[in-house]
């Protein structure tokens, strides 16, 4: 079973930009749950990683990593609200507890522990669509020559995880099929098997690397460029996603302050940066080209080049042509003329007159 | 039939001179004063037992020896020239390719075109140059529409092809394969031998494949080289090194000479077309193979050791739920032996693990009395350094004495050889689950034979009978269409998810052309499917 934050090959904007595009997005948007407390920006923090995972086709590890961000969020409410005594309007007295003395729950503490706990999820979500989406073998090529010892040694790991997991999952199995009168398999002696199991895999993907040359030092200037028409969109959002940020957090857009009493403030500054980081969600979203529109009813009709005279691929064999209303008589023809060359029936009445 | 491939004087492909070498600690050496030499576009087959020398041969030829494994070294090894001992594997990857038998850990990458394409990088290739590279080698090995895949993805088939071509993407002079097909079905098997033998004869590449399954490939090979105990034993064409296994060693050789010798036919066949040909018998159809000549089979009554009713199960793989088994009905009666069969992802270890009680039904029901399971890797069981502690107490001991192994309780499982390590795994499954007279109920083995060579398939096949004597079902998921013919006496073949064949295995194993023995392809007749039930048939045939 596959981890939901193994990265998935994906022709999407955000896996085909640079991992450091990828990068400078994603981390824009931590950069906005760190620097904010307010919960109406991180909330659009938040929106804005969720939307970005689902354009990306991200929405399994985005799952995973909200249902991860939301336990430790609650985790984090509930500490705080039990450490913390500050805020006016108390809700429950717990009295004298243990190490933690007088403990009294207030609806502020529990609102602060919200905010942060809002910021740990947003960041996790953002983790999660970066190894969901980012290539770890573009990372490691661009890592490389930075630090060679680095790379290799990510690279291992990174071969390794699934291997271990694997193998862990193995091993647990076999603990099962254990006759009942065999010796139980401790949890020490099982991680003991697994630590010695992982080590020859080591060695074996270690061999691999060898063998595929990766001790060799590669010439410099025939490192691979890997450009995508994408990175200006990412860098773009991203530069715009901190500039906003910091002009607002100067502005007084982060108007929040839990004690002693809940103060939200949401001001103007604060929504137009709610809304800037929120819209800042979209940059994953895939823009159809010319080509696409071109098959589409409207644009087929101002071409003046009728269907016909562009290739028809197999996907287009067999198929009925497209009704020829609106066309002039010798497109018309044209059209009609592939159509029967391709063996497809003629466009019926009823087709043509809805055109 | 590729000698015109074979460039004769040319500088060799490979050139071993007096090549001796010890592991490090190791009590004895792997390798003893070998010597071989490969000539460009040749294809060789290395053969022999277990532990003869044959992966340390291929690793010295790669320069993971010594440079990798460390150890002690003396002789020569050239690869395309360069001086393998003196040079890493690194340097000589541009010359020579090499893939091992897990295909697991021979992925460093995480998609299959990074995978591939990392060779040429590290040797520090242009983008153009690297992407043609990259399409050409995908396109000889029919796996373009893999590239843009998750390693993880993929099925060890498609895997194992993915290793090749990042070994082949250099394009050396010589490739090194150390068992490819162990972990593969019959087809992906067959397609991976016949691949290489098409990369041999189109680009001239020199091929060294080790293997057990000798059937498989002995037609392919221009020669064959057999290791004994770290030496070479016999070097020579495939024809006359059938003749040598009759007198030397006749575990090595392939059930259509033995099926030759035991008719006294001469010359013995290197495969299948060749056994053919000499009997003058083009294939007949005669009907006999039409369904309407099968025996009905008739599903065991009474007491089962094994029965599911319409047993679905889903699984999700990373890529969306899929029904693995589809509505299965079967039932096993005690001391019945029945090989599981199909091809990778037909659902066979999927049937044992749900009926061990590994993975939950959708749907449906399935029943298995006192299942001892061993997957297909025994080394998992075993987790402590005393066998004695594996198996403590009375059931302890009467497990070591149903599988033969009561005189190694005070071993270190590790010390153990691989056959005695697959029993011990087997006796810590059936612990506790014998009943008073020492017999399991149902004993099932996922893919027992990976990897195995003759002797270690005869020990398995005279345990498996002793327990099915003694009264337990036995079930082996397995690709190994011989073993099935020897230790069977009925096959389910199992595809995507349904049971499509039912049967004794005579019948099973002889009404097809993947799913049959090398001997029902050569005489094509339904019913004989071993070497023995194969000269009977001829002898009569004779009379």
């Amino acid at each position: 079973m596959r981890s939901p934050f193994a990265y998935i090959p994906r022709r999407g904007p955000l896996q085909s930009a640079r991992p450091g595009a990828a990068v400078a997005y994603l981390g824009s948007l931590v950069v906005v749950a760190f620097l904010y407390s307010s919960p109406a920006v991180l909330l659009a923090a938040g929106f804005a990683a969720c939307l970005a995972g689902w354009l990306a086709g991200a929405w399994t590890a985005v799952r995973a990593a909200l249902r991860m961000g939301l336990g430790l969020a609650v985790l984090i409410v509930v500490v705080n609200a039990l450490v913390v005594d500050r805020g006016e309007t108390v809700l429950a007295r717990l009295g004298e507890v243990p190490i933690l003395g007088q403990v009294d729950i207030t609806l502020e503490a529990i609102v602060a522990g919200v905010s942060i706990g809002m910021r740990a999820a947003v960041t996790m979500v953002a983790f999660g669509i970066y190894s969901a989406c980012v290539d770890p073998d573009r990372v490691l090529r661009a890592l490389r020559p930075i630090a060679a010892r680095s790379a290799l040694t990510a690279t291992l790991v990174s071969r390794l995880v699934p291997v271990a997991a694997a193998d862990a999952g193995r091993l647990r199995d076999a603990g099962q099929l254990r006759g009942p009168g065999s010796a139980p398999v401790g949890k020490g002696a099982l991680a003991r098997r697994l630590l010695a199991g992982s080590l020859d895999r080591a060695v074996d993907v270690a061999a691999t690397l060898e063998l595929r040359g990766y001790s060799l030092d590669v010439p410099r200037g025939r490192r691979r460029r890997e450009p995508s028409r994408h990175d200006v969109r990412f860098y773009a959002v991203a530069a715009a996603v901190l500039a906003v940020a910091i002009v607002g957090k100067v502005a007084g857009a982060d108007d929040f302050h839990p004690y002693p009493t809940i103060h939200v403030g949401l001001g103007a500054a604060t929504l137009a940066v709610c809304a800037i980081v929120a819209v800042s969600g979209l940059a994953p979203l895939r823009v159809r080209g010319r080509a696409v529109a071109r098959h589409r009813g409207s644009a087929r009709r101002r071409s003046p080049w009728p269907r016909s005279h562009f290739s028809a691929g197999s996907a287009d064999r067999g198929r009925r042509p497209r009704p020829t209303r609106g066309l002039t008589e010798r497109e018309r023809l044209r059209v009609l003329g592939a159509a029967r060359s391709r063996g497809a029936a003629p466009p019926s009445p009823r087709e043509e007159h809805r055109v | 039939m590729s000698e015109l491939a074979i460039r004769r004087g040319a500088a060799p492909a490979l050139a071993v001179e007096g090549l001796s070498y010890s592991y490090a600690r190791a009590a004895a050496p792997a390798l003893l004063d070998v010597s071989v030499e490969v000539a460009p576009g040749e294809f060789v087959l290395l053969a022999g037992r277990s532990a003869s020398g044959k992966s340390t041969l291929l690793r010295a030829a790669c320069g993971l020896v010594p440079h990798f494994h460390g150890g002690e070294v003396e002789g020569r090894v050239e690869v395309a020239g360069l001086d393998a001992i003196a040079s890493g594997p690194g340097e000589l990857a541009a010359a020579v390719g090499y893939v091992a038998q897990d295909p697991e850990t021979q992925v460093v990458s995480t998609t299959v075109a990074a995978e591939i394409e990392l060779p040429l990088e590290m040797r520090g290739d242009g983008p153009g140059d690297r992407a043609r590279a990259v399409e050409e080698v995908a396109l000889a090995l029919a796996i373009p529409h893999l590239l843009g895949r998750a390693v993880d993805t993929l099925s060890g088939g498609e895997l194992q092809r993915v290793a090749l071509s990042a070994a082949l993407v250099t394009r050396p002079r010589l490739v090194l394969l150390d068992e490819p097909t162990s972990q593969l079905d019959p087809v992906s098997g067959d397609e991976l031998i016949w691949l290489l033998r098409r990369l041999n004869e189109e680009w001239g590449v020199a091929v060294v494949l080790a293997e057990h399954r000798l059937e498989r490939c002995l037609a392919a090979a221009d020669r064959v080289v057999a290791m004994e105990d770290g030496g070479v034993g016999f070097d020579g064409s495939p024809r006359e090194f059938l003749a040598w296994t009759r007198d030397s060693d006749p575990a090595l050789t392939t059930p259509a000479a033995r099926l030759f010798s035991l008719a006294g036919i001469e010359p013995l066949p290197v495969g299948v077309r060749d056994a053919r040909r000499t009997l003058g018998d083009a294939p007949t159809s005669e009907g006999l193979t039409g369904p309407e000549h099968r025996q009905p089979f008739t599903r065991p009554k009474g007491p089962r050791a094994f029965a599911a009713k319409g047993l679905w199960v889903e699984l999700d793989s990373g890529e969306g739920a899929r029904d693995v088994l589809r509505g299965i009905e079967l039932a096993v009666a005690p001391g019945e032996r029945v090989a599981l069969m199909g091809r990778n992802g037909a659902g066979k270890s999927t049937l044992l693990r749900t009926a061990a009680g590994l993975i939950d039904p959708v749907a449906g029901r399935v029943a298995a009395e006192r299942m001892a399971l061993l997957t297909q890797n025994p080394g998992d069981f075993l987790v402590r350094e005393r066998v004695g502690d594996e198996l403590p107490g009375l059931e302890g001991r009467d497990a070591l004495r149903a599988v033969g192994m009561e005189h190694a309780i005070e071993a270190d499982p590790r010390d153990l050889s691989g056959g005695e390590r697959q029993r011990l795994a087997l006796a810590i499954a059936l612990a506790g689950r014998l009943e008073g007279d020492g017999v399991p109920g149902l004993v099932a083995l996922d893919e027992p034979t990976r990897g195995m060579d003759c002797a270690r398939k005869e020990d398995l096949h005279k345990l498996v009978e002793c327990l099915a004597a003694g009264g337990a079902a036995i079930v082996i998921a397995t690709h190994d269409v011989e073993f099935a013919a020897e230790f069977a006496e009925r096959v389910v073949l199992l595809g995507d998810g349904v049971v499509i064949a039912d049967g004794p295995s005579a019948e099973i194993l002889s009404g097809g052309w993947y799913f049959a023995t090398e001997v029902a392809r050569v005489l094509d007749r339904p019913g004989v499917v071993t070497p023995e039930q194969g000269a009977a048939h001829l002898a009569e045939r004779a009379g």
